[in-house]
């Protein structure tokens, strides 16, 4: 387990207060309250259709709840459209994948650095000092720093669409790091991996998470125990849309409930075989 | 690892040239080869009645070029891109022949180069109107509103009132000197496939050039996936309607263009069937391809004239073929395109890049 404390960690960057999300007659989420703070790995767990991707929907606004707040480094959030929270720093995977499939590895991770591209239609039009210079930087940040640090020389040619399940997954989180986000949001990353594959892919969180350089904020919604057990800070248990517990790793695994809804059924504690 | 195919053993030292256009001596010289036959190889070697025909085929690559920044890069479907075409025709009709241009621009010839950017602009402005309903309307329903775009722009707006400005009733005569650029006057075959031919170079190259920067690489996100798209900071609204704007000018500046190669403008230069036809000729082309747009042109318009070339003996002893023949040529390309949707569904530019390909790992071709 680890413990990163610092005084930044006590700084709320995310909270969601009182949420509601309701698909008809089905409450997908009700009663939501949680603050995540700045610096750690936060989980969320919980069994399937609980309604944790909704809950991730909400936080980067593709979806908007009924009702409560949703607040971002202080501010109410709950108005902005997905491109304005992405400005502002949230950034995410998709638990199924969700790449732009025609384009080449290069491209898609570029497209992560939309965001921090100014120059205009006109000096793209005809790739003036300006378009041309920023290319090349972002050329440059993207295979200095993310290219490198996934290990994906390899195929940053290929189409996206053509390459192997495992290999997509880590092209989605370099894109995701591509944003340069504060608040990066990982929705099953680990889901359908091979053993090794999983290893890989912790061990990227933990080091976007710590390394100077990045220092991310990490939500890591994900059904692998023993991975949860040991790299989260705080981890948020949820079933049917409701709030089960929340707590440090330890608390959680020591919360009756949790035992008997969640943790007792020995083929979901059990990692991955 | 570059974008472009290197021939064998060529690798790049620094990332600026890696990004740059012309990646190599060889491709530079290829490049220049062939701005050498479209700017003199055509002109000087071909009769004037071919140097027609290519300027049809530009013209026509100018239209699909537009459509398929929509259709292949960003995925609005339209059926009405000839709209915008006829708009910036009009536009810069009625600027040359009724604006009170001062004697100086008219005498330095630039009322009509200046009369070509303004159709652009307005064009793009125009066509944006028409991508709004984008923010609501998807797939078949959005059709709809394109389609509704060409009728309600040409079949209403220009045939019913635009086309009768000065009293006249269908068709607007444009004088022979009415499109003079500088001292040139557009007249013959030549001047205008040159005005063409810089054209369509000037819109490839904007084409391209948007297509590896900030907005095309969300255009052709949008396409794959609009919902990761937004995800990643783009506006989707914003960049859909900029890709109508840019298509609506690259129309817009088409159908400028076309004032210098026709004696007459008639809202009949711009039926639905040119804005099916654009569509025709990216299928056939190639969707996603710059090169498809050009490719599927000159493939359109070369059957075309191979076709009525077969069947003008036929009229001797079957006086009705002539007649019949737009429909049947109009069914002939129905056919085509299914054949291609079918057979070739990568389009032309595919196989092209299949022969490239080829040529540049032999002898190693494995
Ligand atoms: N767009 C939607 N429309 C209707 N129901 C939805 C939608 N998205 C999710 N749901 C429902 O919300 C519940 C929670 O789903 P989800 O958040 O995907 O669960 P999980 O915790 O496995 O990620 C499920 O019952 C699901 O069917
Ligand atoms: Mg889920």
């Amino acid at each position: 387990m680890l413990q990163t404390s610092g005084s930044s960690q006590s700084t709320p960057l995310l909270q969601l207060k009182d949420v509601h999300m309701q698909f008809g007659r089905l409450a997908a989420l009700s009663n939501i309250d949680l603050t995540v703070r700045k610096g750690e790995i936060y989980s969320i767990i919980g069994p399937n259709g609980a309604g944790k991707t909704v809950m991730m929907n909400c936080i980067n606004g593709l979806y908007r709840p009924q009702q409560g707040d949703i607040y971002f480094k202080g501010s109410r959030i709950n108005h902005l459209r997905p491109y304005h929270r992405a400005n502002l720093g949230i950034s995410r995977t998709f638990q199924k994948i969700e790449l732009f499939g025609g384009m080449s590895v290069m491209d898609n991770i570029r497209l992560g650095r939309h965001i921090y591209l100014r120059s205009g239609v006109l000096s793209g039009s005809f790739f003036l000092g300006k378009a041309k210079r920023e290319e090349i930087e972002t050329r440059r940040i993207i295979e200095e720093e993310i290219i490198d640090l996934l290990e994906i020389q390899h195929i940053r040619d290929k189409t996206v669409g053509m390459l192997p399940y495992g290999e997509q997954k880590r092209v989605e989180l370099g894109r995701a790091l591509a944003m340069d986000p504060e608040l990066l949001i990982l929705d099953e990353p680990l889901a359908g991996l091979n053993l090794e594959e999983v290893e890989d892919m912790v061990r990227f969180i933990m080091d976007v998470n710590q390394e100077e350089r990045w220092r991310v904020t990490c939500i890591l919604v994900e059904h692998d125990m023993g991975v949860v057990m040991d790299i989260s800070d705080r981890v948020y248990v949820m079933s049917f849309g409701r709030q089960i517990t929340e707590g440090t790793p330890a608390e959680v695994q020591q919360d009756p409930e949790v035992i008997k809804a969640y943790l007792g059924e020995e083929d979901i504690y059990a990692t991955r075989k | 690892m570059s974008r472009v195919w290197l021939p064998c053993g060529h690798y790049h030292q620094s990332y600026a040239k890696d990004q740059g256009w012309w990646q190599t001596p060889v491709i530079k010289l290829k490049m220049l080869l062939l701005l050498g036959i479209v700017l003199l190889g055509v002109p000087l070697l071909l009769p004037g009645y071919w140097v027609g025909v290519c300027t049809i085929i530009g013209y026509t690559a100018m239209g699909a070029l537009g459509v398929q920044l929509l259709i292949g890069y960003t995925e609005l479907i339209t059926l009405g891109h000839g709209a915008f075409i006829a708009v910036g025709a009009y536009t810069s009709t009625m600027l040359v022949l009724h604006f009170p241009w001062p004697e100086v621009l008219v005498d330095l010839g630039l009322a009509y180069p200046l009369s070509i950017v303004v159709a652009g602009l307005f064009a793009g402005i125009w066509s944006v109107i028409f991508g709004l309903p984008t923010i609501r309307v998807k797939g078949f329903y959005f059709i709809l509103t394109t389609i509704a775009a060409q009728f309600i722009t040409v079949d209403l707006i220009l045939t019913q009132y635009v086309s009768k400005i000065g009293g006249r009733a269908q068709s607007i005569k444009i004088p022979s000197d009415a499109a003079k650029i500088g001292p040139w006057t557009m007249s013959g075959d030549v001047k205008p496939y040159l005005l063409m031919a810089v054209l369509l170079i000037l819109m490839v190259m904007v084409t391209a050039n948007l297509l590896r920067t900030k907005r095309g690489r969300a255009w052709m996100a949008i396409r794959d996936n609009d919902v990761a798209a937004s995800t990643m900071g783009i506006n989707v609204f914003y960049h859909k309607l900029l890709a109508f704007f840019v298509a609506g000018a690259m129309a817009g500046v088409a159908g400028a263009f076309w004032v210098s190669n026709t004696s007459a403008m008639s809202p009949e230069h711009f039926p639905w069937f040119l804005s099916l036809k654009l569509v025709g000729v990216i299928l056939i082309g190639g969707i996603g391809s710059i090169h498809g747009a050009i490719l599927g042109a000159a493939f359109w318009v070369l059957v075309g004239e191979f076709l009525q070339m077969g069947v003008l003996p036929l009229a001797d002893y079957w006086p009705n073929v002539l007649m019949s023949f737009t429909f049947l040529k109009t069914a002939f390309f129905g056919l085509i395109i299914c054949a291609f949707l079918n057979f070739e569904p990568h389009g032309l530019a595919y196989r092209w890049w299949q022969i490239k390909n080829y040529f540049n790992l032999w002898p190693f071709s494995y």
